[in-house]
């Protein structure tokens, strides 16, 4: 009698799992992490909800490519090690595609380049929209970055190095210098989210440097990696990906 | 209780001993000395880096010389407008006429509360939202305010080291109160801050690489842009130390000329 109780009740957590596994199948749905303190690629909002570019973009993959997605806020400390465990199904979350990295994962297609990008300020002449246009001019850096060995590489402008990318952007507001190269996502930071430098800075061109961010799944998962490359690439294909940079990065 | 008898003063010891003469004292020839050695050392290791290792001692030397003229633009622009202020909020702080006594205390009292460094960087981004400035004047004036309190104590201190008799003796020979101070007090003040003025512009001149923060392109900013490129920290450190180190070696031995001569009526 009491065997028959425990193998009964075996049989019911089994089947209990049988089920749970089933239900996770037919929905189709999958766990991306992603550390949301990089606006406005990937941030919280003041709902404790994670938006921003990329995940506006991995909404738009996801429907198409017909997964439900969960966003797990995780810390970049241990965000690779997560997967490698499979605490998730990928990582969504600014991640630039490098050699070493991709001797140990898989990444989809580049979903953007977020190189070195010019900011000036709103009010300056129209026609400055390339560093060949500053000629006798000044354009900020941060001290040490591959922002400033490309203002360096056009011997007419004048490069002004900072400590900070800040103290840049402020000098730019006070008119001391005339332009701002950073990565896309700090001078879309700077140039649309902050309330202090609201329409007063816009950011002109496109990216000088290649420094491509794509999602990153286990080695192996080819098909999950699959799916999302197709879908990925017909949102970049229809412009869906140009709209949401004009929306959150220009 | 042996010990405490031992304790006592000895016989032996002349009654007018002072702290002074208890200190051994270092005679001006090792002071020379010192500074010779120190100058002849700096002075050959940037000769003899360049020419045993050219790279990158060399191209180090090559990137620096603007640097050391914004450097020197900025050290002696800010002093000399510092010096003025100095004297000014100096007088300010001794004059009778209670609200610029209390004005130029409280200045004094709040840039001497704070960090130069804070300070550059909040007369420098604060002087940007009102006026458009270049970024050398800029960083000129924030230097010259935050030196300008340093100094105005130079000045207080020194005028309050002229003997009240001097006052009394030039009030009671009929001048008046502004009279005595510009005639009588005024030429003893600036015999005596010399010196300390002089320590203060070194001091100055070496605080002066604070404003590669607020990239102007002085001595320790072309180094630092240099060393940030081609990874050379260590040999670009090193070469900016020892060119500060000649500088200021220099300036010393001014400031130690000018101590001479100002001691002259009293040896």
């Amino acid at each position: 009698m009491r065997k028959l109780l425990v193998s009964a009740a075996i049989l019911m957590i089994c089947s209990a799992f049988l089920f749970a596994g089933g239900a996770e199948e037919s929905t189709n749905s999958i766990v991306v992490a992603t550390d949301a303190t990089w606006p406005p690629m990937e941030f919280m909002n003041d709902n404790s909800e994670v938006i921003g570019f990329a995940i506006d973009m991995f909404d738009e993959v996801a429907a198409r490519a017909g997964l439900e997605v969960e966003y797990l806020p995780t810390a970049w400390d241990g965000i690779f090690a997560g997967l490698s465990n499979g605490a998730y199904d990928a990582i969504l979350s600014s991640v630039t595609i490098t050699e070493e990295r991709q001797e140990k994962y898989d990444f989809s297609i580049p979903y953007i380049n977020a190189g070195q990008i010019l900011v000036v300020r709103s009010d300056s002449d129209s026609s400055l929209t390339h560093l060949d246009d500053f000629a006798g001019l000044s354009v900020g850096t941060q001290i040490a970055t591959t922002g400033e060995l490309e203002v360096k590489k056009y011997p007419d402008v004048v490069s002004k190095t900072y400590d900070e990318i800040g103290f840049a952007f402020e000098d730019l507001v006070n008119g001391r210098i005339d332009g701002v190269m950073t990565d896309t996502p700090v001078a879309a930071d700077f140039a649309l989210q902050s309330s202090a430098y609201e329409g007063v800075l816009k950011i002109v061109g496109e990216p000088y440097t290649s420094e491509s961010y794509g999602i990153v799944f286990q080695k192996g998962n080819d098909e999950l990696r699959e799916t999302i490359n197709t879908a990925l690439q017909s949102v970049i294909d229809d412009g869906t990906v140009e709209e949401l940079i004009k929306k959150w990065l220009r | 209780m042996a010990s405490l008898g031992d304790l006592k003063p000895s016989k032996k010891i002349v009654p007018f001993v002072n702290e002074s003469t208890l200190v051994p004292v270092k005679s001006n020839k090792q002071i020379l000395w010192a500074w010779r050695i120190s100058l002849c050392c700096a002075l050959a290791l940037i000769v003899l880096l360049p020419i045993l290792s050219p790279d990158p001692y060399a191209r180090i030397l090559r990137v620096l010389p603007d640097g050391i003229l914004n450097t020197f633009l900025v050290t002696i622009c800010s002093m000399a407008l510092a010096l003025i202020i100095g004297v000014l909020t100096g007088l300010g702080q001794i004059t009778t006429f209670t609200p610029v006594r209390i004005l130029c205390t409280t200045y004094v009292e709040i840039v001497r509360g704070i960090p130069l460094l804070i300070q550059l960087f909040y007369i420098y981004y604060a002087l940007g939202k009102f006026v458009a400035l270049p970024a050398m004047i800029s960083a000129i004036i924030a230097m010259a305010v935050c030196y300008g309190a340093y100094i105005s104590e130079i000045f207080r201190s020194g005028m309050q080291s002229i003997p009240k008799g001097q006052m009394e003796a030039s009030m009671a020979l009929g001048l008046s109160r502004s009279q005595s101070i510009i005639y009588v007090i005024l030429p003893q003040t600036f015999r005596i801050v010399l010196p300390p003025i002089g320590n203060e512009f070194i001091a100055l001149l070496k605080d002066s690489s604070l404003v590669s923060i607020l990239a102007i392109s002085d001595l320790s900013r072309r180094g630092r842009e240099f060393a940030a490129a081609t990874f050379t920290h260590f040999e670009t450190y090193t070469m900016i130390a020892l060119i500060y180190l000649a500088i200021t070696l220099v300036m010393s031995k001014g400031v130690a000329y000018f101590e001479e001569r100002t001691n002259y009526y009293e040896n």
